[in-house]
């Protein structure tokens, strides 16, 4: 019942089309499941329509008047002008709504930008105490869940045809400002070499995030390890967040991929973190290419020369001794333990 | 002026004489006599160092203690000897000695500790040891334990039960009378020798799954898997176990060699090198070209053959399987290992149950299957059963019919740019599908999803005609995509669970098929 009260609210919102897609499929699918809803929203429809459909009367001009003192008593209520037309709520509100948007950006730049006033300055003499550099200031771009962006700092050309959703309108009372928010999907390139340090962060996201889809992480994960296999831009960040992926995506080709980059990585990419997902990789991934490429990753790992750690090895052990692991993760596990001199 | 030359030659000489200064070394000799009882325990704990322990028919515990230490220069020298400890506990139930180094230590040296111990010869004897040159346990008639990493282990006329267990070391058991307790040999790398006398019967129970089980003594029994059990003379007795993963096991009577004795196993089985530490397990059996059919079994080993002009039937135990061309059928078997085939003119059957695929042309299509791993074709010409037990399909160039299914994992399936129509089945149990075909591509299209976050996963197709179909099926929704497209054509059956199917329109490059 709580659940048809929130979908309940949205009705108007849904009328008018001015939900956004999400919480529109949402409200549908409840109401073609919920019988109660079903028949309550065909009629909310029909009153709709029906209110649509019936012809504008005009207020009588005594009764507005008397709404009006009453309401503000303060001022004088002038007649209503004969060439005034009645206003009308229009279903194209969404659109209305994106076109303010992309007009209010469009002129609230053009206007800080243009904005000048004639001022008559009284001349004064000019003395130059200590030179100094212009310094070129700029605001770092940020990518955020949220973010708030002066006016002067977008561009007035729109470039290509961004989807922008869910437009929101609100004034600050202090300063007069309007706000206007909304949901945009865009292109964004980032360029930068392999190392610096929004190039990896932007990289460790995408990997471990699980939301992106898998495609999008295993292109990643692909393009991680035809950059980052070499020792100059190994980043022990971008192996953490391999790891972090091999230890919890559910998705076995991910996984696979992961464990096959870690490999690529190791030694020079290995810490604590990725041997320890290689090693619970190798003990209990239900896929057994994850547990051979785990294997060969620490196999890797002895031959060059790493010291493995007790755990390491006896993890190892294991797997070479057990009868129901396939023999192939078991002969890499004697191979690793063939390399290893404590 | 100063004549610099002499500081100079001083200087050159002083470097000369610290670049190739020889390590220092310190040797302490000391020994230690304790109470110990006849029915007693001894333990030992020695990362590095040889260990000799020797049954006597003295009572009490004589230990003898070698304590080296090899260093750089002499202050790490002296660190080495202020960090490496012999401790000697216990009472006389139970004595314990222990070498005690830390395990992050300050400056270059190392140590080692040699024991060598006389105990009363019915005491149980328990040794822990990293690394032994040797261990050598002696005449002793209780029950003796060792777990060690690196060294040779040797049992001599040891009468109690016995637990051996190491990872690259090999163990030699010399029984001085006929076995009568149970004994427990395993090792990972190292090899396994018994020698037993002639009358001896007891129960053997062998494994090993790269190595050879040989004997010179009258044994009956059958495998089980890898493993061997068997009688040796009589049935009963206590039992014997020997347990070698990579390495040989042999079982022999007194007074007879190795080179007499013959294996146990049914079939016999490639022989392969037994590798020392450091080098790779994976033998390799190669060959540039082979002139007519090559049928080849191995039971753990790489098989890499560059051109075959016949069939191919390559089967292994465990290794990965490297074919750059077959011009007839392929028949390729890996029970764990990865596979890479070139381009197989005829049908091609490939499997391995862990490991990833990589097949460049299967130009009559096939079966390609693993338990698990990525499988990735370049070109298929004919129909084609793609399954992966777990992880991502892809087909750069389908000239074919395509079946594709993947527990976990996404499928990608690109046609071939000239095709009108193809017959695609897609499965992916939880992963995304994606087709890509021609712009002009015509089918009858019938994808569904079934997801728990319908906001999420959604079918997407660049062509116009597709209906789309939402219901709940077991608290899930199913999102269903049918039509045709471009008129229709063959079936398109598309099938992803919490994933996206994407049926994408684009024009790929060509794959170019090379003549045989």
């Amino acid at each position: 019942m709580v659940e048809c009260d929130v979908v309940k609210e949205s009705w108007p919102l849904l009328l008018t089309e001015s939900l956004d897609p999400a919480t529109r499929e949402r409200t549908l699918q409840h109401i073609e499941q919920c019988a109660l809803c079903n028949a309550e929203w065909a009629a909310f429809r029909a009153t709709w329509a029906m209110l649509g459909d019936l012809p504008i009367v005009e207020v009588p001009a005594r009764v507005k008047e008397k709404f009006l003192a009453t309401i503000m008593p303060q001022q004088v209520v002038a007649a209503p002008a004969t060439n005034v037309i009645p206003f009308q709520r229009r279903p194209a509100f969404k659109w209305l709504a994106q076109a303010a948007a992309v007009t209010v950006i469009a002129g609230g730049s053009w206007f800080a930008g243009h904005r000048s006033t004639t001022v008559q300055l009284a001349p004064t003499q000019a003395i130059v105490s200590e030179p100094r550099p212009i310094q070129n200031v700029s605001m770092p771009y940020s990518i955020a869940e949220s973010r708030v962006l002066p006016a002067s700092l977008v561009n007035p050309d729109i470039q290509g045809r961004p989807d922008i959703q869910n437009v929101q309108f609100s004034d600050n009372a202090t300063n007069g400002d309007v706000n206007l928010s909304f949901d945009i999907t865009s292109h964004v390139t980032v360029t930068g070499k392999p190392n610096d340090k929004s190039v990896v962060r932007l990289l460790a996201y995408v990997v471990r995030n699980e939301d992106t889809m898998s495609p999008s992480r295993s292109r990643a994960i692909d393009w991680i390890r035809r950059v980052y296999s070499n020792p100059q831009t190994t980043d022990p960040e971008i192996a953490t967040a391999l790891a972090s992926v091999l230890r919890t995506d559910e998705h076995q080709g991910v996984r696979i991929n992961a464990v096959d980059t870690l490999k690529t990585l190791q030694p020079n990419g290995a810490n604590e973190t990725t041997t320890q997902a290689l090693i619970e990789a190798l003990r209990s991934d239900p896929n057994p290419a994850v547990r051979l490429k785990a294997v060969e990753a620490l196999a890797n790992l002895a031959r060059s020369g790493t010291q493995l750690d007790a755990m390491t090895l006896d993890t190892l052990r294991q797997k070479a001794a057990q009868d129901d692991e396939n023999t192939y993760v078991r002969v890499k596990a004697a191979e690793a333990l063939s390399n290893v001199h404590p | 002026m100063i004549n610099k030359s002499p500081i100079l030659a001083a200087v050159i000489a002083l470097i000369a004489v610290a670049g190739f200064a020889d390590p220092v070394t310190k040797v302490d000799r000391f020994s230690r006599e304790f109470t110990l009882d006849v029915g007693g325990s001894f333990w030992i704990e020695n990362p590095t160092g040889t260990i000799e322990i020797i049954g006597t028919d003295t009572p009490g515990l004589r230990v003898g203690c070698v304590k080296t230490v090899i260093a750089d220069d002499p202050q790490s020298l002296a660190l080495g000897i202020e960090q490496t400890h012999v401790m000697m506990e216990g009472n006389q139930q139970v004595r314990i000695i222990r070498t005690v180094v830390p395990v992050v230590r300050a400056g270059k040296w190392r140590s080692s500790v040699a024991y060598t111990v006389r105990v009363p010869r019915s005491v149980h004897v328990k040794i822990s040891s990293s690394s032994a040159e040797r261990i050598r346990v002696q005449n002793i008639t209780g029950n003796v334990t060792v777990k060690n990493f690196n060294g040779l282990i040797v049992f001599d006329n040891v009468v109690g039960s016995s637990i051996v267990d190491t990872v690259n070391g090999s163990v030699v058991y010399e029984y001085g009378a006929k076995p009568t307790a149970n004994a427990q040999l395993s090792t990972v790398n190292g090899n396994i020798e018994v020698r037993v006398p002639g009358d001896s019967n007891f129960t053997w129970v062998a494994d090993t799954i790269q190595g050879e089980f040989l004997t010179t003594m009258p044994v009956r029994g059958g495998f089980s898997g890898s493993t061997f059990r068997g009688s040796v003379n009589s049935t009963g007795g206590p039992t014997l176990t020997t347990a070698s993963l990579m390495g040989r096991v042999v079982l022999l009577r007194k007074g007879t060699r190795v080179e007499e004795a013959r294996s146990v196993q049914q079939t016999p089985r490639v022989s392969l090198p037994i590798p020392s530490a450091g080098n790779t397990w994976e033998t390799k059996f190669q060959a540039a070209k082979f002139d007519g059919n090559l049928v080849m079994s191995v039971p753990i080993g790489s098989i890499e053959v560059g051109r075959i002009e016949g069939f191919a039937r390559v089967e292994t135990g465990a290794g990965a399987v490297k074919l750059d061309s077959v011009l007839g059928e392929a028949n390729v078997l890996s029970l764990g290992g990865p596979l890479s085939l070139g381009d197989i003119y005829r049908a091609v059957t490939a499997h391995t149950d862990a490991g990833d695929i990589i097949v460049r042309g299967a130009l009559d299509g096939g079966n390609i299957s693993t338990g698990g791993g990525t499988i990735r074709l370049l070109y298929a010409g004919g129909p084609t059963t793609l399954r992966s037990g777990g992880g991502d399909i892809i087909v750069r160039q389908a000239s074919g019919p395509i079946d594709a299914e993947t527990t976990s994992g996404d499928i990608t399936i690109t046609a071939d740019p000239n095709a009108k129509t193809e017959k695609f089945e897609a499965k992916s149990l939880q992963g995304n599908v994606a087709v890509n075909v021609n712009p002009h591509f015509g089918a009858d299209i019938e994808a569904t999803i079934i997801t728990s976050n319908p906001d999420a996963n959604a079918i997407h197709s660049d062509f116009p005609g597709l209906t789309m179909h939402r219901d709940q099926i077991n608290g899930k929704t199913r999102i269903r995509a049918t039509g045709k497209i471009n008129g229709g054509g063959q079936k398109i059956q598309l099938y992803a669970t919490e994933g996206n199917i994407h049926i994408t329109s684009q024009t790929a490059n060509p794959i170019t098929v090379v003549n045989p």
